[in-house]
């Protein structure tokens, strides 16, 4: 499903070059639920991005059912990613002056699914958030943030997750409820990609990649 | 429709800055309708005394002696009758309405009496003004107020002029000056009594009043000096004449601060836009990642400064009535309350261009807000 060929990134700073990513080949078929770790600045974040179609590569090949992703043009790259990819970050990134349905509905306006609120709703009660529905961001704990971001990334049905350190804020109990979510978005056939740098992902993921220093271990 | 919500949703949640910028905009349109409905009342109150006033500019024959027309109120040369057909017929002049008279002594009945021969009046083109004077017709007379009593002349009578006969068709109330010794008729008419063919004395007009600056009458003797060489100008001076330069000295000082103003709030709207992009950062990131387009998100940061521009509009409109009717009568010295009034067009006009002066202020950081990196905006902390 995902194929990164010879992946390269180099970040121009003013006391010099950073390569952020060197040389990465891997493949990650549907299905899978893959724990990208590594120390910070290893590039995990990197990756992601440009596996999420937001940050092009220097150099190599983004392959996602077998189309180059950085070959479309700018807005068919944009709903692409808003049809395929749906995206966790560690700091939820909610807006804060829209309520729990609303940010998860953002997601919707996009690819324009007449169905969206339905959709919304039921996946708010699936993840438990059902009473929290008219509440703000601020009004929520971390957990409940989450998995509000959890609702908004699966709202589309996209193929592909991206995490970036979903649990970094998170305690014990939510850390284990987040990556219970995306685990069962994974047996229903999704793929997950969580770049993590902690050791709970790891009991959850099919496989786990290691990164050092922008090249796999 | 999620845009306009989000509009409108951030607006609420970040109130603060929403004032702030309403604030901005309502000040720079409080100062231009203040000064804009002061300054209308002021040229209505000046064209109101105008009109009260009369005829305030004279065109004379060029040796016309000036002197001897003030003290006894008849030119003592003529000029040919043309002169008003070239004067109306350049648009370099600036007038209102324009009206050739030919003066003359005669006897009447044998009394003294000053005979005013009136043309019909010329309106600038494009004014909608209706005559100041009501025109006489041919055959007919006005009577002024001693002629008539002396003579014992009522509507309906006729008189002799120089062997052509006039009737009387009124006579005018008593003014205690010298209109009271003339009869008036058509010009025609006094061409033909006082055997001047052809001739007037002096074409009689009300000026515009529309130089913004510098003194009217010089600029009013080189127009017509150009068009009428052998014609001589003056002018009765005026309270009107004092209105027009003390408004003319008020724009002066609004053409001064008017850029200040325009520039304060201008960057004042464009600092609060950078502060509220860069607070939404991460509200960008994640739009652009969730695949909404460059147009989607300028038109969230210019959809708010359209409204934000509206609302100042709307604000501005009647803080800038009120200040412009409270302060207008000091400022520009109107002394007829009745002449200040709420201009709607100003509203009109504050409804276009507020919404337009917020979102070009808005518009740099609007394209700062598109340009941000989302892989960048999302991963920070």
């Amino acid at each position: 499903m995902l194929v990164l060929e010879n992946l390269t990134k180099t970040y121009r700073m003013p006391a010099g070059e950073v390569r952020a990513l060197d040389h990465v080949n891997l493949e990650i078929g549907q299905g899978e639920f893959v724990a990208v770790c590594g120390p910070s600045g290893s590039g995990k974040t990197t990756l992601l991005m440009m596996v999420a179609a937001m940050l092009r590569p220097s150099s190599g090949t983004v392959w996602f059912e077998d189309r180059a992703i950085y070959d479309m043009a700018g807005p068919v790259r944009a709903r692409f990613r808003a049809k395929n990819i749906g995206f966790v970050f560690q700091m939820f990134h909610l807006v804060p002056y829209l309520n729990v349905l609303e940010n998860v509905l953002l997601a919707a306006a996009v690819v324009h699914r007449p169905d969206g609120k339905v959709q919304a709703r039921a996946l708010l009660q699936r993840l438990g958030l059902e009473h929290r529905i008219g509440h703000r961001p601020s009004a929520l704990s971390a957990g409940e943030k989450q998995r509000t971001a959890i609702a908004r990334a699966l709202l589309n049905r996209p193929k592909l997750i991206l995490a970036d350190e979903p649990t970094g804020n998170l305690d014990p109990d939510n850390t284990r409820c987040v990556l219970r979510h995306l685990q069962d978005f994974q047996k229903e056939g999704g793929t997950v990609i969580v770049a993590t740098h902690g050791p709970a992902a790891r009991e959850f993921a099919t496989r786990t990649i290691q990164l050092r220093d922008g090249r796999l271990a | 429709m999620v845009i306009l919500r989000m509009i409108l949703k951030e607006l609420w949640h970040r109130k603060v800055n929403f004032l702030l910028a309403v604030l901005a905009v309502m000040t720079a349109v409080a100062f231009l309708v203040a000064f804009f409905t002061a300054s209308k009342a002021s040229e209505r109150e000046t064209a109101r005394l105008m009109l009260k006033m009369g005829y305030n500019l004279r065109i004379v024959a060029k040796d016309a002696d000036i002197g001897g027309y003030l003290i006894v109120g008849i030119p003592d040369k003529t000029m040919p009758e043309s002169y008003l057909e070239k004067l109306a017929a350049q648009n370099s002049f600036s007038y209102n309405h324009l009206l050739a008279t030919l003066e003359g002594k005669t006897k009447c009945r044998g009394l003294d009496v000053i005979l005013t021969g009136l043309a019909p009046e010329v309106c600038a083109p494009g004014q909608a003004k209706g005559a100041m004077t009501v025109a006489v017709a041919p055959g007919t007379a006005y009577v002024g107020y001693q002629v008539a009593q002396t003579l014992s002349l009522h509507k309906g009578d006729t008189i002799e002029l120089n062997g052509k006969t006039l009737k009387v068709e009124r006579c005018l109330a008593e003014s205690g000056e010298l209109d009271d010794m003339r009869i008036q008729c058509s010009l025609r008419d006094a061409q033909e009594i006082l055997e001047l063919p052809g001739q007037i004395t002096a074409i009689k007009a009300v000026d515009c009043l529309c130089f913004a600056q510098g003194d009217p009458v010089a600029t009013l003797r080189k127009e017509i000096g150009a068009i009428l060489p052998e014609a001589q100008v003056f002018q009765a001076k005026s309270v009107a004449e004092a209105r027009t330069k003390q408004r003319q000295m008020v724009r002066n000082v609004f053409a001064v601060l008017l850029p200040f103003v325009i520039i304060a709030c201008g960057v004042w709207i464009g600092v609060l836009a950078v502060t509220n992009v860069r607070d939404r950062r991460p509200e960008i990131g994640l739009l652009r990642a969730l695949g909404y387009n460059t147009s989607s998100v300028m038109l969230l940061f210019l959809g708010k400064a359209l409204l934000v521009g509206l609302v100042g509009a709307g604000v501005g409109y009647l803080v800038g009535t009120g200040l412009g009717l409270h302060f207008g009568p000091g400022v520009f010295e109107i002394t007829a309350k009745a002449m200040l009034q709420p201009e709607l067009s100003l509203f009109i006009r504050a409804c276009i261009l507020a919404p337009v002066f917020a979102m070009i202020a808005s518009f740099v950081p609007t394209v700062i807000a598109v340009t941000y990196d989302p892989a960048r905006t999302l991963t920070e902390e």
